[in-house]
């Protein structure tokens, strides 16, 4: 029971940097951008955690700085994507670099070196008395119930109960249509990509604050990716994405657990399972189950930029 | 009579060819106004390297060497985007290739030109291997080829850390985190380059020469112009996605042998060295024409010449990285805007 337990516990952990980063880029998506950045925004949010944290000794800061930083790089990716409607994959790829190159070099003075203060737990209570999910679940920092209870709630309700929503969906699946009965495509894409990048922005901070928890490089080692992977294997849903981020939380937790107890496995062997894991998930449900197509459809005008002009 | 501007479907060779131009200048702009406002004199440091690479023959030598696997991660990339694919695995293939070839030339022995052969042959077949399941799973599910080949780079990271520092591990020198050194080598070229450039240089040419005149470059030039025309004309156009993205993967492949038998010599962690990625670049810069990559991973490598030499003060080759975002930031706005032309059109009537 106990091993359950810490598996769990690490999962849930583990899960919520993915989890959070995920939740960006199902905004995104579900607006027709895709932002191929993630990688890059997670690594300077990462940074920034660390750094404010080093200087003020407030995680909540350093949180709320990664966000303002991912919500300042989504902007310059949103100019470049919506409003100058340049090509997103290549601009994604250019962030992801940025992001990575940036934060290894300004980051060089806090390698190595942990967090000054990191998230404490906030045990719920009742909740956290439960036995085997208890502790694992209802005893984490804050950012935990943030991350897996009120923002994907607050997501769903947003994108699938309210007008708004509609109206954001209708952008991502046929500006052209959304623009004729007078849905502002430009603005809501721009803001929903800045938010997306906001959010992976603060996964980063909830990486370096709340997991590992310290800065060097290569810290976010393909998180980002593996967050961007989640959103399709969770058919562009934030409630599914959360539950595939706890999942990789498992398989990550797993890899610590074999560590820790000396399976007969090469750490480095355990470590490669979350990314082969995500490549699996991305390509087995296409895979096996056509009849799930419809589920995994992505919203139909992804990755393509709205010209009003060109018809 | 009034001006407006107007998108046409395709961009302009010379506009793109000017929007590269300010776009490199652009991010160098915006990297010296980093440099500067955290204390450094950006114009000294810029001409302290020209004079360190380009006032020797030696200083020419290193950036031909670092040009040798930028040419071919570059073709790596361009080749698959003419059939409008994207292989951001370079990095892997490339690291894989390097351990195929270690693992022939640490465990076989043989004449040097059979087994430097060999080695090629092996670091090919893996770097096609290494992107196999992207490539199946991109042409017969329509998977996103861009998050598989690019999460296998991790795989492939951790799967060389492991063997260089553990089975593998060289024994006899103590510290090195590296295997053995590989006995056979490059021929040399020249005081520190090797035959390793040649042999991208032709590998670009034929490359260029099979897309431009054979049947095959026709067909995949089709497929990746428009996949639905392609079937309908009977391109076989999943056949011609397979043997590409697999020769893409084979050229990453060589690279990396190349690197290990020209450059390393010993297989390490750290032997892919960002090429792949920064390979992504050099096809993104020569709009996947196979010639034009000579010469932007000329630029490229000049650029990552620049970190290393200028690492004394501060760069490496991460800030390179971050440059190099830049610069593939500002030619994807660049390659948009030169989508337009100003024409003019006769006031409205009425």
């Amino acid at each position: 029971m106990e091993i359950v337990t810490g598996i769990l516990a690490t999962a849930v952990l583990a899960g919520g940097v993915l989890a959070l980063a995920a939740l960006g880029e199902v905004l995104a998506e579900r607006v027709g951008v895709v932002n191929l950045g993630v990688e890059g925004l997670m690594a300077l949010g990462a940074l920034t955690g660390i750094a404010t944290v080093s200087a003020t000794a407030s995680p909540t800061l350093g949180f709320v700085a990664a966000l303002g930083v991912g919500f300042l790089f989504g902007c310059l990716f949103a100019l470049a994507t919506v409003l100058l409607r340049a090509d997103q994959v290549l601009c994604g790829l250019a962030l992801t670099l940025l992001g990575t190159g940036l934060a290894a070099t300004a980051g060089r003075p806090y390698a190595g070196s942990p967090a000054k203060a990191t998230f404490e737990p906030v045990p719920i209570p009742y909740l956290s008395e439960l036995p085997v999910v208890g502790s694992a679940l209802f005893s984490q920092n804050w950012l935990v119930y943030l991350i897996y209870f009120i923002l994907p709630i607050a997501i769903h309700w947003l994108m699938f109960k309210t007008r708004h929503g509609l109206n954001m969906r209708a952008v991502g699946e046929n500006p052209a249509a959304a623009d004729a009965s007078g849905i502002p495509v430009t603005a809501i894409r721009f803001w929903y990509v800045a938010l997306g990048a906001s959010l992976a922005g603060g996964a980063g901070a909830y990486l370096t604050l709340a997991f590992v928890p310290s800065w060097s490089e290569g810290v976010v080692a393909g998180r980002g990716w593996i967050a961007v992977a989640l959103v399709i294997f969770a058919g562009y849903r934030p409630l599914t994405a959360v539950a595939a981020a706890l999942v990789f939380g498992v398989i990550t937790a797993l890899g610590f657990v074999g560590q820790a107890r000396g399976w007969p496995v090469a750490p480095a062997i355990l470590s490669m399972l979350p990314y082969l894991g995500t490549i699996a998930f991305i390509i087995l449900p296409v895979v096996a189950w056509r009849r799930l197509k419809p589920f995994f459809a992505e919203p139909a005008a992804l990755a393509r930029p709205y010209h009003r002009d060109v018809r | 009579m009034g001006w407006r501007l107007q998108r046409t479907p395709s961009a302009h060779r010379a506009a793109a060819l000017t929007g590269r131009i300010l776009a490199i200048l652009a991010a160098l702009a915006c990297a010296g106004i980093v440099l500067a406002m955290t204390g450094r004199a950006p114009i000294a440091m810029g001409a302290d390297f020209w004079d360190t690479a380009t006032g020797s023959t030696a200083g020419l030598e290193d950036v031909g060497l670092l040009v040798t696997p930028l040419i071919l991660t570059g073709i790596a990339v361009a080749l698959t985007t003419r059939i409008g694919l994207w292989n951001i695995g370079g990095e892997g293939q490339f690291g894989i290739g390097a351990l195929a070839a270690a693992a022939v030339g640490l465990h076989l022995d043989g004449p040097e030109p059979v087994m430097l052969l060999a080695m090629a042959a092996a670091a090919a077949v893996a770097g096609a291997l290494w992107i196999l399941v992207p490539t199946i799973a991109r042409a017969y599910a329509g998977v996103n080829e861009l998050i598989t080949t690019l999460l296998l780079n991790f795989v492939a990271a951790l799967l060389i850390a492991w063997v260089a520092t553990g089975p593998w591990r060289d024994r006899t020198g103590g510290a090195l985190a590296a295997t053995l050194r590989v006995p056979y080598e490059m021929p040399p070229l020249g005081e520190a380059g090797h035959w390793g450039l040649p042999i991208a240089v032709a590998v670009a040419v034929v490359a260029a020469a099979a897309l431009t005149f054979t049947r095959f470059g026709y067909e995949t030039r089709v497929a990746g112009a428009n996949p639905g025309a392609a079937v309908y004309a009977g391109i076989p156009v999943r056949a011609r996605i397979v043997a590409v993205m697999l020769l893409s993967g084979a050229v990453a492949g060589m690279a990396g042998m190349i690197e290990l038998a020209g450059t390393a010599h010993r297989l390490q962690g750290g032997i892919s060295n960002n090429y792949g990625y920064l390979g992504i670049m050099v096809a993104v810069l020569a709009r996947g024409s196979c010639l034009a990559v000579l010469a932007t991973a000329a630029l490229m490598a000049t650029l990552l010449n620049a970190g290393i030499i200028l690492s004394a003060q501060g760069l490496n080759t991460s800030a390179v990285l971050a440059v190099t975002g830049l610069i593939l930031f500002f030619t994807a706005i660049g390659d948009e805007l030169a989508h337009y032309k100003l024409v003019r059109r006769p006031a409205p009537t009425g």
